[in-house]
């Protein structure tokens, strides 16, 4: 074992710190910028803690926007897709992995799924908005849920596929012999087993719906449909931008999905590279 | 067991698949040979009319410098890192930060970055003016959103910040794949920092570069959510990516026939990205 610290580990180390830096700092500023009053954010120099910190941006654009609505229809919508995707996807997941069905079948299937993940939105979104608006579905939470589960399930389908290869047949085929339904095998022994990956699932779908910004901004006019992240857009591009109600709305979008994947990590790269690279601490 | 249960269980998702993505690509082949108010037939007429379009070019040529910088940067960068923190940090709990640390950027909404990089950028109240004032590097105020080379660098700044991390952790966990022992034979032989990486790690890499950079490519070819709140396309329309091009066509100039033939044109590229993948990798993503 040699204790010696090459030079190489001294620059990596301080790489490292200087990324440290890049990376949180620019949180820091946004949460505290959200803490400050706004006379505060015009001093020059800015002050690096806020000197009067208060809660009032948060509680201005939740309340007297009434942010809280949209933060309700994130939830709603999201949370719709969510489920509905997971049904769905299971659909597809279960059958490739637990029949015997051509491979020729289960390839092109899951290519399929797959190419879905390279689907340009703004493709989709064109014809969409037509149907839609002809419909009469414009602006109603339903057409973003539907384009939501659709373009959660390529990840679904393959992070689902992947745990289904884990877990070994013989429990499920035991059952069978015994004369269990497939139901049966499926409801009460498959399941059990997989909730903690389908939960993994879940959070990391919710969190990637959440993030969604160009469907909503394109297919929802009014607070009836509009997500989370139009009301921040709306806080950004406006002529006259209040920085610390901006920071506020900001910081409450990237604390969701933070917070949900800290949670999920270990399968956050796994699902972001369906399944090449392998789970991580 | 009947043998065609899965494909009865298959049945269903397929249908609603086909109803809400294959039609509306029907769809939009429909509208790209039509006039949108008119609904008369037109031929190609909105093909043709995009080799007579100069701003759509533009647009093109800055989706170019867009993809390409963005693509360049995140790969050489994070595979660099990658090697640098493999070779030299062994400790198990220092690699555990490390992966959390940049787990962050990446599942961080595109919109809260560009809320972060709007703090950054802006003139007289942004935290990077302010800091370069400080250490004397400049005396006025930089209008990095105004100007067109400082806008197209800090959205793709954004990108990088975001993404780069994704490119550090798919090598990095990659190089966990390489055996210490041959490693270490090779670094006893004497092959420098170089000859490691090419007849040793890069072996390991070769496929989930790819992969990567398919990824990348395709996700910065329809860059939409920061740069419409950074710099909306400006100035000017020097960053108008494709995204932005289209979305304005459709929902500004409401010409949604001219904007769905563009569209089959991104569709084009994408599929073509994509194809690349599941021809190279068709073994290794779907077995």
């Amino acid at each position: 074992m040699r204790r010696r610290v090459s030079p190489w580990q001294v620059a990596a180390v301080a790489v490292l710190v200087v990324l440290t830096v890049l990376y949180l700092f620019p949180f820091y500023w946004m949460v505290v910028t959200a803490l400050k009053p706004l006379v505060e954010f015009y001093r020059f120099p800015p002050t690096l803690l806020p000197v009067h910190a208060t809660v009032e941006p948060f509680l201005s654009v939740l309340f007297a926007r009434g942010y809280l609505v949209l933060l309700r229809n994130s939830l709603v919508a999201c949370l719709t897709a969510v489920a509905a995707g997971m049904v769905v996807a299971m659909l597809i997941a279960y059958p490739v992995t637990r029949f015997p069905v051509p491979l020729a079948f289960r390839r092109g299937l899951m290519n399929w799924v797959l190419s879905l993940r390279f689907l340009p939105p703004i493709v989709v979104v064109i014809p969409f908005f037509d149907i839609v608006r002809k419909l009469g579905l414009y602006d109603s939470l339903l057409s973003l849920v539907l384009l939501y589960t659709v373009f959660s399930l390529p990840l679904t389908t393959w992070m689902l596929r992947g745990f289904l290869l884990e877990v070994p047949m013989e429990i499920e085929e035991a059952a069978l012999v015994d004369g269990a339904g497939r139901f049966y095998a499926f409801f009460k022994i498959l399941l059990p087993q997989l909730a903690p990956a389908l939960l993994a699932t879940g959070v990391i779908t919710f969190a990637l719906a959440w993030s969604e910004f160009m469907f909503a901004f394109i297919l929802s006019a009014t607070p009836r449909s509009q997500t989370f992240p139009i009301g921040v857009a709306s806080l950004v591009t406006q002529f006259e931008i209040i920085w610390n109600e901006m920071a506020a709305v900001g910081t409450i979008a990237a604390v969701v999905p933070i917070l949900l994947l800290l949670f999920a990590r270990r399968y956050v790269l796994v699902a972001l590279t369906f399944g090449a690279v392998r789970e991580k601490a | 067991m009947r043998h065609w249960t899965p494909y009865l269980l298959v049945a269903p998702p397929v249908v609603v698949l086909a109803s809400l993505v294959i039609y509306p690509l029907l769809y939009n082949v429909s509208l790209s040979l039509r006039n949108y108010r008119t609904g008369e037939f037109v031929g190609l007429h909105n093909f043709a009319r995009a080799l007579d379009d100069p701003q759509f070019f533009a647009s093109l040529r800055a989706t170019a410098v867009y993809v390409s910088g963005t693509l360049v940067i995140e790969v050489l960068l994070g595979l660099a890192l990658a090697l640098l923190v493999h070779r030299t940090i062994r400790s198990g709990w220092a690699r555990t930060l490390v992966y959390l640390l940049f787990l962050i950027p990446m599942v961080t909404p595109p919109i809260a970055a560009g809320v972060i990089a709007r703090l950054i950028y802006t003139p007289t109240y942004g935290v990077l003016n302010v800091l370069l004032q400080r250490v004397g590097l400049i005396r006025t105020d930089i209008l990095w959103l105004s100007e067109p080379l400082t806008a197209m660098f800090a959205v793709i700044s954004v990108d990088v910040w975001q993404w780069m991390p994704f490119v550090f952790l798919v090598c990095f966990a990659g190089l966990q794949a390489v055996p210490i022992d041959t490693a270490e034979a090779a670094r006893v032989d004497g092959a420098d920092g170089w000859r490691l990486f090419r007849h040793i790690e890069y072996p390991y890499l070769r496929s989930l570069l790819l992969l990567v950079m398919v990824f990348r490519f395709t996700d910065t070819f329809r860059v939409f959510d920061h740069v419409q709140v950074l710099t909306g396309g400006g100035p000017g329309a020097t960053t108008e990516f494709l995204s932005l091009y289209l979305y304005l066509i459709a929902f500004k100039f409401f010409n949604l026939s001219y904007a769905a033939a563009l569209s089959l044109f991104v569709l084009f590229v994408t599929s073509v990205a994509f194809s690349v993948l599941s021809r190279y990798l068709g073994r290794e993503v779907s077995e």
